[in-house]
């Protein structure tokens, strides 16, 4: 009788190397900051804070800023639904004119930072207070729900639409269509919500504006940067005690809105919608897409352009030679930081994609757990898991083991950008690994073929297109970033960063020249390889 | 590499959840064709799995051709147990051509000789198709050949013929004898398809509730079934309960029968064609309602409800449904138990 030889330790090692480093990134970047943060949370001087918790959420502020948050979100994401389910219920598969081009816009607004569509408001108008504040951020937050209920659109069978026409009326065929794509958007309404009542630079830009608004989000980031002058452990801890409320509530959400993209995933597509006819609401439904295109992507760029041809200069009309200055100051004050957000931007892309490919395989073949502990960032405002960074590596053994100038440096700005990225990816690849069939990976297992021909060959080219979607996504979402542009050293010099700096000391000249470019960015980065790479990277859109 | 392309296997189990297969043994002889049928759930697929390597059984043996791949420490890779395994819908890789399907499963054999193998499935002048722009059958011969490019020793086919049309079912079946019988393969069949398991195997195995019920030949199966299970699964036989009597005798709808052993466990099994079916006059056999009534041939074919079945039965006649009808046997029918009490 024969035997088989095992695969030799270092085969082992070496296959799963990738997960292993995905894993460690993990646990060190994600899981010690949070966990640092709830253990913070209980001990103290005095043994466990609980008189301290008390005192806290007996804050009637904090109670007041909790609930008004929550309120904040709820109508910010009314207003998410509202634009971007109309846009694309009317202009996907529909025979709106010019729909085929229109549809696949809905995403475009995410291009647009939160901040620079507040800018751009508060440019129009007088903006302080909650009803402009959730307007503004349901307008930023839309392209989530627009984005989930096309993919909803997209999976519904085709033929269970006609059943329905036929057996009732196009009305009722409506809402059957409504109710098969409800858990994708509910999806997109839950990260509406999420990102919303996580937001603290818009608040805090409004709150600057008109000086009567505050945020529960934003509350952490005033505690946080005030509690060097506290003095006792309450003052200290208690921007991360007074956030556990909210956090808990945005991982409920979260868990909820996994949930609920787990059941949408199990669905297969046999046969394509129907062209739904508009009848004669053809025209007039074209508003819709008007309304939301214009206010979330054509108007802060329309200011922003304003702004750089002198719109805040109120002596001398806006001309071509101010442009030009303003172009010059741009170069002068805010290139480096354009550059250095770019490169940040693009370096985060690539490390979460490094990273992402092996967790979202694991995560999408059986292992949900990988996929909930990727998605934790999500459920803790930017702005703690920023602190929980900034506690971890500033000191402790975590800092010792890194060095103290890790944390200056900008490898601690990437890997918060990463940690803080990493949901997107996993959650996009993830879903991406779960369409495709069981039985093809064990067709390529039962082949004489090494793990790293698989890797190669079968199980990373159906996963290309998605990951290309997810890099760009981490992208533009790194290029936007404020929150933990805020609070990590390195990030600091980023130009999103410098533009919330300059627009609050009249820099708006030189700063429309420089949000104009990073948006340009924003579109070209991702476009061009698009466009070069041709058809096969069209699921772009 | 060795001649030997038998597989052995003993004592084979599995738990999951509620689900239990096994204890399982049986050998498949080098170059034997069986298949392993049984209802939905039976554990057949299970079965396929651990012999591939898929699902790790926690006990048992698996050798092929010799060779211990499974038990005792030891659990060989799917990939290095030179087997091949062709799964229901083909399992292709949606980005790859069928040229690249074989390039990837035989990386060694030449372009020329993969065109070859192609065009020997029917596949000339797809090479460069993509599964999305082929037809079931063309999809699932693709699986054949990548399976068979990789040069196995056992082909392990799971219901291959599922997703092919009728049209292109005999096509299919003659490639995977022609090659199989070419390469001296040994093919073990998963499936639930009588008429399936009839073309490709000459052995099946029945399987019922993760275990073994019975083996045999393909026709000796069929005809003398050893179980009423097997009979009705295999045959689509009507199975009725009968009662003890005393001396040796069960009581039956058709009378008493001698019988041995416990009659709870016994069935009167009535293959197609045991019995036949006259409008009810004034006879005193048993008695039952036609169902459905369908020309075949000179005769009809006509299921009859008796008590909770549908017995299937001939009649001379066409009879309208809904009318009663007199049953008797055409040929002594058998007392079969229902369940094999040595199955493993």
């Amino acid at each position: 009788m024969t035997e088989h030889k095992k695969p030799s330790l270092a085969a082992n090692l070496a296959a799963r190397a990738p997960l292993a480093i995905a894993g460690a990134f993990l646990l060190v970047f994600v899981a010690t900051p949070l966990l640092l943060l709830l253990w913070q949370t209980v001990d103290s001087p005095q043994g466990l804070t609980l008189s301290a918790w008390r005192e806290l959420f007996g804050d009637e502020h904090d109670l007041a800023r909790l609930l008004a948050s929550l309120r904040l979100g709820l109508f910010a994401t009314a207003i998410s639904a509202a634009l971007g389910l109309g846009h694309t219920w009317l202009s996907l598969g529909r025979d709106l004119p010019g729909g085929r081009w229109i549809a696949p816009l809905g995403i475009a607004p995410l291009i647009v930072p939160p901040i620079f569509v507040a800018m751009g408001f508060a440019d129009l108008m007088p903006v302080s207070g909650f009803w402009p504040c959730a307007l503004l951020l349901g307008v930023a937050h839309a392209p989530f729900v627009a984005v989930m209920a096309a993919r909803g659109l997209r999976a519904v069978d085709g033929r269970g639409y006609e059943s329905a026409l036929l057996l009732r009326s196009r009305g009722r065929a409506e809402l059957w269509l409504l109710r098969a794509i409800l858990p994708e958007l509910l999806a997109g309404c839950l990260l509406a919500f999420v990102f919303t009542v996580a937001d603290h630079g818009v608040p805090e830009f409004l709150t600057v504006k008109g000086k009567t608004w505050h945020t529960y989000a934003e509350g952490i980031y005033s505690r946080w940067t005030r509690r060097a002058t506290g003095v006792t452990f309450a003052d200290q801890q208690s921007p991360v005690i007074a956030s556990v409320p909210l956090v808990v509530a945005l991982l409920s959400l979260l868990w909820l809105t996994l949930r609920l993209r787990a059941r949408a995933d199990e669905r297969s597509v046999l046969r394509p919608l129907p062209l739904r006819p508009l009848f004669a609401y053809r025209w007039p439904a074209l508003l819709v897409p008007i309304l939301y295109l214009s206010a979330g992507l054509v108007m802060p760029i329309v200011v922003l352009a304003r702004w750089a041809l002198g719109s805040a200069q109120k002596v001398k009309p806006m001309s071509i030679d101010f442009l030009q200055r303003s172009f010059q100051k741009a170069m002068s004050e805010g290139l480096p930081d354009l550059l250095h957000s770019v490169w940040l931007a693009l370096g985060t892309a690539a490390v979460v994609l490094l990273l992402a490919l092996p967790l979202s395989r694991r995560a999408g073949r059986g292992g949900r757990a990988i996929e909930v502990l990727c998605a934790l960032p999500l459920a803790a405002p930017a702005i703690l898991l920023g602190i929980g960074l900034v506690l971890t590596f500033n000191h402790g053994p975590l800092a010792q083991l890194f060095g103290y100038s890790f944390y200056d440096g900008e490898g601690f700005a990437l890997c918060g950008y990463v940690a803080r990225f990493l949901p997107f990816a996993v959650l996009t690849l993830a879903a991406q690994v779960r369409r495709v069939p069981l039985a093809a990976d064990d067709a390529a297992r039962m082949l004489p073929r090494s793990r790293l021909a698989r890797a190669l060959y079968v199980h990373l080219p159906p996963l290309l297109p998605a990951a290309w979607s997810a890099a760009v996504l981490v992208f533009v979402l790194a290029l936007r970033e404020l929150d933990l542009a805020v609070l990590l050293p390195a990030a600091n010099s980023t130009a999103v960063r410098r533009l919330a700096n300059a627009v609050h000391f009249q820099h708006e000249d030189w700063s429309g020249v420089i949000a104009l470019l990073v948006l340009s960015i924003g579109v070209l980065v991702p476009l061009v390889p698009s466009l070069i790479a041709g058809r096969r990277l069209h699921s772009l859109s | 590499m060795t001649t030997d392309n038998s597989v052995d296997v003993e004592g084979l189990a599995l738990a999951r959840g509620n689900f239990r297969l096994g204890p399982c043994s049986f050998r498949a002889e080098a170059a034997g064709r069986i298949a392993i049928v049984g209802p939905s759930g039976s554990g057949k697929t299970t079965l396929l799995r651990c012999l591939a390597g898929l699902d790790r059984p926690q006990a048992g043996t698996i050798r092929i051709g010799g060779t211990l791949v499974h038990g005792n420490g030891i659990d060989v890779a799917p990939n290095a147990r030179q087997l091949g395994l062709v799964f229901q819908d083909g399992a292709l890789w949606p980005h790859m051509t069928a040229l690249q399907h074989l390039r990837f499963a035989a990386p060694t054999m030449g372009e020329s000789e993969q065109k070859a193998l192609l065009a020997r499935a029917g596949l000339g002048g797809l090479e460069q198709r993509k599964p999305s722009s082929m037809s079931g059958g063309e999809a699932q011969r693709l699986g054949l050949v990548r399976t068979i490019a990789a040069n196995p020793r056992v082909l392990l086919l799971d219901e291959p013929l599922r997703s092919v049309d009728v049209h292109q079912r005999d096509a299919l079946v003659l490639l995977l004898r022609t090659l199989c019988a070419e390469r001296s393969l040994t093919s073990i069949l998963v499936t639930h398809d009588r008429d399936e398991a009839l073309a490709l195997a000459n052995d099946l195995l029945v399987m019922r509730d993760g275990l073994i019920v019975e083996r045999g030949a393909a026709n000796e199966l069929l005809t003398a079934p050893k179980t009423a299970f097997t009979a009705a699964f295999l045959a689509s036989a009507a199975c009725l309960p009968v009662e003890q009597s005393s001396n040796g005798t069960a009581a039956t709808p058709f009378g008493a029968m001698a019988c041995s052993g416990d009659a709870q466990n016994l069935r009167l099994v009535l293959m197609p064609g045991d019995v036949a079916a006259k409008p009810a006059r004034n006879g005193t056999g048993p008695r039952g309602e036609v169902v459905a009534c369908m020309p075949q041939g000179i005769a009809f074919a006509v299921r009859v409800a008796f008590g909770d079945q549908i017995l299937p039965a001939t009649a001379t006649e066409g009879i309208r449904p809904g009318s009663a009808v007199e049953l008797t046997l055409t040929r002594p029918a058998r007392l079969l138990p229902w369940d094999n009490p040595h199955a493993s």
